[in-house]
C-alpha cells in the first residue's frame, strides 16, 4: 500500500524538471555463453519522415528501448533484483536468446567530462541461464 | 468552454491516449497483454460515456500497472496520463461544483506549470543558455531515434536557436492565459514541439497525454477571465 501511494505521489504532485541536465546516457550490451558483447537493438542508421509519422501511433520497439533506458537508470541508482530480472527477460526476448542459453549484460553510461564524452561500465549481471 | 464539455473532451482525449499506449503492449508476451486488455476495455467504456465506475476502474487499473513496472513504463507520459485520469476521477468524487471545478482547475494548473517550470530549469542552467545541453542530446543521449540524426549535435548555432526556442515557449506559455487566441496559438505550438519530441526522439506517447490535458486549460481561462 505504501509503495503504490510512494509511486502515485510523483504523478500527482509532479516536478515537471524534464532535461534539467543532460544526465549520463546508458548502453546495454549483452552477451551470450560467455561471447563477444553486443548492443542491445543498436539504432538504425536513418528513420524516414512517414515512418517517424506512422511512429505517432504505433511505436512498442521505441517505447520498449525507454523502459529499458528506465530501468538501467534505476538500477545503478539503486540496485534490486526486479530491474536485472525485467532486463534479463526484456533482453532474452529481444536478442532471440535459445533456452539453456547464458545471458548477461552490461551497462554502459556515456557522459561528457570537461569536455570529453567518456563511457563507464556501471554494472555487469551475473551469467542467467535461459530456462 | 463550459465544464461540462471541458472534463467530456478530456475523458475523450484520455481514452484514445490510454487506448494508444495500451495497444502498444498487444505485441508484449501474454503477461503483459493481459495487463492491457482490460484496461483497452476500460478505456472504450470511458470513450462511451458510461459513468464515474469506468472512470474509477481505470484509475485503479492504472494503479495495478504502476506496481507490475515498479514506477512509470514510460516516464513522464505515464504520469500525465494518470494525473488526467486522477483528476477526471476526482471530478466524479466531487461533492460539489465548486470541488468539481477544483479538480480541472488542478489539472489546469498542472498543465501550466509542466511548461513553466520545465523551461525555468534549463533557462537557469548555463548549458541550456549556450546550446550545449541540447547538442549533447543529440551527441550521446539515449533519444535520438537514429543515427544520422546525432549529426544535428554538428550545427550548435542551428541547436543554439532550438534551445532558446524551446525555453522561450516555455517560458511564457503561462503569459497565453491573458487571451484565448494567445492559448490557442500556445496549445498549437506545444503540440508541435511534442510531435517534434515525438519525431525526433520517439517519445510519442507524450503527444497524445498531454493533449489529453488541453481542454482542461481552454476551460480554465474561460473561467478566470
Amino acid at each position: 500500500m505504501f509503495r503504490t501511494i510512494g509511486l502515485l505521489l510523483p504523478a500527482l504532485i509532479p516536478s515537471w524538471r524534464f532535461f534539467k541536465t543532460v544526465a549520463p546516457s546508458p548502453r546495454i550490451h549483452y552477451r551470450l555463453d560467455g561471447g563477444d558483447w553486443q548492443p542491445v537493438r543498436p539504432r538504425p542508421q536513418s528513420v524516414s519522415f512517414a515512418r517517424m509519422m506512422r511512429r505517432m501511433l504505433w511505436n512498442p520497439r521505441r517505447n520498449e528501448e525507454l523502459f529499458l533506458v528506465t530501468l538501467s537508470e534505476r538500477l545503478v541508482e539503486a540496485p534490486n533484483a526486479f530491474c536485472v530480472n525485467e532486463i534479463n527477460a526484456r533482453v532474452a526476448r529481444i536478442v532471440g536468446a535459445p533456452r539453456g542459453a547464458s545471458l548477461q549484460f552490461r551497462l554502459t553510461f556515456i557522459t561528457r567530462e570537461e569536455g570529453q564524452i567518456v563511457n563507464y561500465d556501471l554494472f555487469q549481471s551475473e551469467p542467467w541461464v535461459l530456462p | 468552454m463550459s465544464f461540462d464539455l471541458a472534463l467530456r473532451a478530456t475523458e475523450v482525449l484520455l481514452a484514445l491516449a490510454i487506448l494508444q499506449h495500451s495497444a502498444e503492449h498487444l505485441v508484449a508476451p501474454m503477461a503483459e497483454r493481459r495487463l492491457f486488455i482490460p484496461r483497452m476495455a476500460l478505456a472504450v467504456l470511458v470513450l462511451a460515456g458510461v459513468g464515474a465506475w469506468a472512470v474509477w476502474a481505470l484509475w485503479l487499473w492504472g494503479l495495478v500497472i504502476l506496481r507490475r513496472f515498479d514506477g512509470p513504463y514510460n516516464g513522464g507520459s505515464d504520469k500525465m496520463t494518470l494525473l488526467v485520469l486522477t483528476c477526471v476521477a476526482l471530478v466524479y468524487l466531487a461533492p460539489t461544483p465548486r470541488w468539481q471545478e477544483m479538480a480541472l482547475a488542478y489539472l489546469a494548473v498542472q498543465l501550466t506549470l509542466s511548461y513553466f517550470v520545465s523551461g525555468w530549469i534549463k533557462v537557469i542552467n548555463p548549458t541550456w543558455r549556450s546550446g550545449e545541453a541540447l547538442c549533447d542530446v543529440f551527441r550521446y543521449s539515449a533519444y535520438p531515434v537514429s543515427r544520422n540524426l546525432r549529426g544535428f549535435a554538428n550545427w550548435p548555432g542551428l541547436l543554439f536557436v532550438a534551445s532558446w526556442a524551446v525555453m522561450g515557449l516555455e517560458l511564457v506559455f503561462p503569459l497565453t492565459l491573458l487571451h484565448p487566441n494567445a492559448l490557442i496559438v500556445g496549445l498549437a505550438l506545444c503540440a508541435l514541439f511534442h510531435i517534434s519530441n515525438a519525431c525526433f526522439f520517439g517519445l510519442n506517447r507524450f503527444v497524445w497525454a498531454w493533449i489529453s490535458a488541453f481542454p482542461s486549460l481552454i476551460w480554465f481561462q474561460d473561467r478566470i477571465l
